[in-house]
């Protein structure tokens, strides 16, 4: 009986022993799987017009920023340079014939990536957001974040994180109260997302509080607008 | 490739899976197919102390409308919530003879071929004189509720099976979705319980008086309830873009009336199958 247990493992032994010398060159995630991660926001029904997603292709080293990473779109007819910002974020193409061809993401660098959507709030061009419609956004955010995954049933939005890159702007912003008041919020380095590796981009974090009306003002164009789940 | 495929189809007519892939979106007029070859070291029926080494054919088709292709199982996906799936499902309840149980097709999520040869010695084989079960197609349905996105409960009810059609078997399991192990392999784990009613039981596990004289059993009347438990592990390895290897062990130890059975000659047995596939 054992061998033919051990029998019906050929085909793995005898695939192992093919594959040791002649793996696809390179990183790659097939690009079925991940148009099936994406393509459940733009399915979704619920109210979704302040937030956006993106696919996020970020390394799990935290000691390789990703700078210099180029993610390929790549099949037989077809290769398509897929720009990244810094947060490894790039808007994913919906490409049928991509998928009829079963392309792949192709990375120049070899390394471990964590491919996935990430879900954050519309920019605005002014940098100026009404905290009601950041909760607003939140709360869009979140409905979402439940239909994809029922155990966050019980979370609550809390707030919103700004992501600032970190270099060539300066990070910050201020609270500004109905009546003019001003009030500068703290930058700490922080991930952009919940699981990234890289913590060190300048943010801002501003937690919804009462129902007073205010604005949030960003010093400069943030990369990201990120809701806060607790 | 087109004979290894014309062969996946063929033996997929000789065996059941009720296993559900996850729901898969993808665009209009679009499929997602995978089709390979292996091999299987199984049980030779419910229960035997002999295992039987088969090839795997290796077959799973999802189209954009929902319908699927999974080893000998069909179904559809009806559900537009990403943390719940149901729908119908159709399966192949494999026969099983004096030679031991039908074989089919397997999938990529689940797995299932040709009888090849038989080991070790036959010290008495137990199914001789019994009546010949015919493969039957079972109908009924499947729900799956995701706990998160990696983690989902499985049901599925089937009826039909046996010669007189009226068995059914509903199955609840757990299943904790490819978890990544590296950038090309992921491992799945799952967890099941199977209810079988007595009609099924009685088929598969009893002895009628008529059997019993044919075969020198002794009569046994099952009666339905639990009929088995099992645990089992997935290795998918993606070797490159297209091709895939999918390998599998399952335990499964039989309860209740169909563990007492006297066809029963040892009630845990392991399944162990690793496949090449193509994905299309």
């Amino acid at each position: 009986m054992q061998r033919a247990h051990f029998t019906a493992c050929l085909p793995l032994l005898l695939m192992a022993s093919l594959a040791s010398g002649q793996e696809h060159a390179g990183e790659w995630v097939s690009y079925r799987d991940v148009y099936r991660a994406m393509l459940v926001f733009e399915k979704y029904g619920g109210p979704k017009n302040l937030i956006q997603n993106h696919l996020q292709v970020a390394s799990k080293d935290k000691a390789d920023s990703g700078d210099a990473l180029q993610v390929t779109l790549s099949g037989k007819s077809m290769q398509i340079n897929l720009p990244l910002d810094p947060t490894g974020r790039t808007v994913f193409p919906q490409l049928k014939v991509a998928y009829d061809e079963n392309a792949t993401l192709v990375f120049s660098k070899s390394g471990q990536y964590a491919v996935r959507p990430r879900v954050s709030i519309v920019l605005r061009v002014d940098g100026a957001y009404d905290t009601a419609e950041l909760r607003a956004a939140c709360d869009q955010a979140l409905a979402y974040a439940r239909h994809v995954d029922a155990s966050l049933r019980n979370k609550q939005c809390v707030g919103v994180r700004l992501v600032f890159g970190k270099k060539g702007v300066q990070a910050g912003a201020r609270l500004r109260k109905s009546d003019g008041v001003g009030l500068a919020l703290p930058v700490a380095e922080a991930a952009a997302f919940a699981g990234d590796a890289d913590d060190g981009f300048p943010t801002v974090t501003y937690r919804f509080a009462g129902a007073e009306r205010t604005q949030l003002l960003a010093s400069n164009a943030p990369l990201a607008i990120v809701p806060l789940f607790e | 490739m087109e004979k290894l495929f014309a062969l996946a189809l063929v033996v997929s007519c000789s065996a059941a899976s009720a296993q559900t892939p996850a729901a898969n979106p993808m665009p209009d007029g679009s499929r997602d197919m995978y089709a390979g070859l292996g091999s299987v070291s199984a049980p030779r029926y419910e229960g035997a102390d002999s295992n039987k080494l088969t090839p795997l054919p290796v077959l799973q088709i999802q189209w954009s409308n929902g319908f699927f292709i999974s080893g000998l199982s069909a179904g559809m996906h009806l559900s537009n919530q990403p943390t719940v799936e149901f729908g119908p499902l159709l399966a192949l309840q494999p026969h099983r003879d004096d030679g031991g149980n039908g074989r089919g097709a397997g999938d990529i999520g689940a797995m299932s071929g040709l009888s090849m040869l038989i080991q070790r010695a036959d010290e008495g084989n137990r199914l001789a004189g019994m009546e010949k079960i015919y493969a039957r197609l079972q109908a009924g349905g499947f729900f799956n509720y995701y706990l998160t996105p990696q983690w989902r409960l499985t049901t599925s009810l089937l009826y039909g099976a046996g010669n007189e059609r009226k068995g059914a078997r509903l199955t609840l399991g757990v299943q904790r979705l490819a978890a990544q192990i590296g950038s090309r392999h992921a491992l799945s784990v799952s967890a099941r319980v199977t209810v079988a009613n007595r009609e099924y039981n009685q088929d598969f596990f009893g002895v009628s008086l008529a059997e019993a004289a044919a075969s020198g059993n002794p009569f046994y009347a099952a009666a339905g309830g639990l009929q088995d438990a099992g645990i089992g592990a997935r290795w998918n390895w993606k070797v490159t873009p297209s091709w895939l290897v999918a390998s599998s062990v399952q335990v499964t130890r039989l309860l209740g009336s169909a563990k007492n059975s006297p066809l029963v000659e040892r009630p845990t047995n392991l399944t162990v199958s690793s496949a090449v596939a193509y994905r299309f």
